[in-house]
């Protein structure tokens, strides 16, 4: 049946294609995940439209939801500017935790007006990002130690930081708390109902990281160097420092991603405050095909399936079920990828 | 003297994990293939081999459970970077999010028990009298022999000293030559893939059937890409990944005797030093000699996939 037809394979992929594969992975885990759910004696429908009208049909639904499109944007956004050059920023999750860890530390510690600590406390939490993934930007750019580890492992470190302080020396002695540190004063000035103007600023980010790396000098040699670095290093392009800048401020979306979701959603620091979003952010990025403007609405399809997650908890859906279809998602997406690459010739074509 | 017995036991009880998978990940890095999913696998392998004890207590049976779950995502994974040839780093990553997310959703209903069975201690007669080392060596769980004498030496053979090991080296560094030789690239690839996937599958097993016998969430806690490290560190050689393993275990031991001895640092600052360990590992030896980078230098062709028709 399948003579006269064969498979060529394009250097590129084809966009149209590839997006196609992310609906279709999307669809084929849905399906599986309601396959389960079915089996499991629960009605897949039903729970389907039960998410839907608790996410939209509330002020308290959508609030929910668009506190979750906050933090997903950036640590996508994140992501999707460290690929700019090819560099595998891993270590989101981390420069999340080390932000907020930063920003606690302004906002329990620093006494001042809130129009002055506010900025201070989104400062700290930049460079608290930054500070996390400067040894791994320096062992890449300098020794080319491969990023993706180093920067994955000090997720871990990160974690046990932030567990050692909010248990421990910043403890909450006052509300008698064991996992987290006392309400931190100030917040975010909120935007709609509970969602605060982490939303818009966050949005505001990704165009103008778009915008940058699509009209500027800088931004061209940062895409030319990951498109082909020594293409770039031969036509007298710094990359090495454009390796650097990139990494760097990688980390700084991602530890101001922590900084909000500190003084804009939940005020205290604790263990679990990244909530996966770090590793979240990688599907965030992938699923964008690392497009800054496409990180927006990926981090809102993210969300949607992160807040899915938290409403079905009571029917046995956990937040590491929702990791595992994300994992599920992305590896058909790869595989999607792949095949994007692929057309169909009929033998003889002209065109092979 | 009890103390110094006490770490050196730790050190081979704790670096057994990560040289079971460090070996897993040497062979499919060898054939050309990163398995960044190793995180994952282990996950799975850790709570198949607690849910295999909870239903018959053998914990033989449990190991080579977790051996087979390991092999089956294994070959999911093979068949998609090797068959199809998709995004290796993406691939991996998605089976460390799956194998990890999986596991502690199975895991909730086994949280907090402990394995129903575990690798008992077995006294080596004679060896096990000798002082420090007698009770360090020879009077561990039999997986130790395993993963300390039998698999490192044989693996080494396998890789260096036969035929098929040079092929398999031949598929790793020059996919196109080793095809116009005559070597099935893509099967020798799928075939060490799944392998490595069963051992780190295995690794898994070894962590909640001998080293911490219980589930609990997230209790891998990133020694998969502790065992990646290891192998760039250990210059992609089964012995080296293995010595390697055994420094991490001395790292997880001094850490543990710190907390049992009440040492004036706080146990997350301890629990940190693995991994701040695995990062000084990665840079200090290439910037101390540069001449490690040719020595201990990747496959050439690692992470590529391989397309005939292409090249």
């Amino acid at each position: 049946m399948l003579q006269g037809l064969r498979l060529q394979r394009l250097p590129s992929v084809q966009p149209g294609i590839a997006l196609a594969m992310r609906a279709l992975a999307i669809a084929i885990v849905v399906l599986a995940a309601s396959i389960a759910l079915l089996v499991a004696g629960e009605d897949p429908l039903a729970l389907g439209a039960q998410l839907v009208s608790a996410t939209f049909s509330s002020t308290f639904g959508m609030e929910d939801f668009g506190l979750l499109v906050i933090p997903l944007i950036l640590t996508g956004l994140s992501v999707a500017v460290g690929q700019q050059i090819g560099t595998w920023n891993i270590g989101a999750e981390g420069q999340f935790l080390v932000g907020a860890f930063a920003a606690t530390a302004v906002g329990l510690f620093v006494p001042g007006p809130a129009w002055l600590i506010l900025p201070l406390i989104i400062a700290a939490g930049a460079l608290g990002g930054v500070v996390w993934i400067l040894v791994p930007t320096l062992a890449r750019a300098f020794v080319g130690v491969n990023e993706l580890i180093t920067t994955l492992l000090l997720n871990f470190v990160a974690a046990l930081l932030v567990y050692y302080v909010s248990t421990g020396p910043w403890r909450d002695r006052v509300g008698m708390s064991n996992s987290s540190t006392a309400r931190i004063t100030v917040e975010m000035p909120e935007f709609w109902g509970l969602i605060h103007w982490g939303l818009p600023i966050a949005i505001l980010m990704a165009l103008a990281a778009a915008a940058i790396l699509a009209f500027s000098r800088w931004g061209y040699e940062v895409r030319l160097s990951g498109s082909n670095p020594s293409a770039a290093a031969y036509a007298g392009i710094a990359v090495r420092r454009h390796i650097i800048t990139v990494m760097l401020l990688s980390g700084l979306i991602a530890g101001v991603a922590g900084a909000f979701e500190l003084a804009g959603t939940v005020h205290r620091l604790q263990g679990g405050i990244s909530n996966n979003f770090g590793y979240l952010g990688i599907m965030v990025a992938v699923l964008a095909r690392n497009s800054c403007v496409g990180v927006i609405f990926t981090g809102i399809l993210m969300a949607f399936i992160l807040n899915s997650g938290i409403i079905l908890q009571t029917q046995g859906i956990t937040t590491s079920a929702v990791l595992a279809m994300t994992g599920a998602i992305l590896f058909l997406t790869a595989i999607g990828d792949e095949l994007a690459h692929y057309r169909i010739l009929r033998a003889g074509s002209t065109r092979a | 003297m009890d103390l110094l017995t006490g770490i050196l036991a730790t050190t081979f009880l704790a670096g057994g994990v990560l040289a079971l998978a460090a070996m897993g990940e040497v062979l499919a890095e060898r054939v050309g293939v990163v398995n960044l999913g190793a995180e994952g696998l282990m996950a799975m392998g850790a709570i198949t081999g607690v849910a295999t004890v909870a239903a018959v207590p053998s914990p033989a049976l449990g190991f080579a459970a977790a051996l087979v779950v390991g092999a089956l995502f294994g070959m999911v994974f093979a068949f998609a970077t090797v068959t199809i040839r998709a995004n290796q780093v993406l691939c991996g990553l998605a089976l460390t999010l799956i194998g990890t997310g999986l596991a502690n959703t199975i895991g909730r209903s086994y949280s907090g028990t402990p394995s129903a069975a575990v690798f008992e201690r077995v006294e080596v007669p004679l060896l096990s009298d000798i002082p420090i080392l007698g009770p360090a060596l020879f009077s561990q769980n039999v997986l130790l022999y395993l993963i300390y004498i039998v698999l490192p030496l044989g693996l080494h053979y396998l890789l260096f000293h036969t035929r098929h090991g040079l092929n398999m080296r031949a598929v790793g560094e020059n996919p196109a030559a080793a095809d116009a030789a005559g070597i099935p690239v893509g099967l020798i690839r799928f075939a060490y893939v799944t392998a490595g996937a069963a051992l780190c599958g295995g690794a898994g097993a070894y962590l909640t059937l001998a080293f911490v016998p219980a589930w609990s969430d997230g209790m891998v806690a990133g020694r998969g890409w502790i065992a990646v490290s290891l192998v760039i560190f250990a210059g992609y050689r089964p012995v080296n990944a293995v010595l390697t393993a055994l420094l991490f275990g001395l790292i997880t031991s001094i850490g543990f005797v710190g907390q049992a001895r009440n040492w004036p640092v706080a146990a997350p600052f301890l629990s940190m030093l693995p991994y701040l360990g695995t990062i000084a590992l990665m840079i200090v030896p290439v910037l101390a000699w540069q001449k490690v980078r040719r020595l201990m230098a990747a496959p050439a062709a690692l992470g590529e996939p391989f397309y005939r028709d292409v090249r």
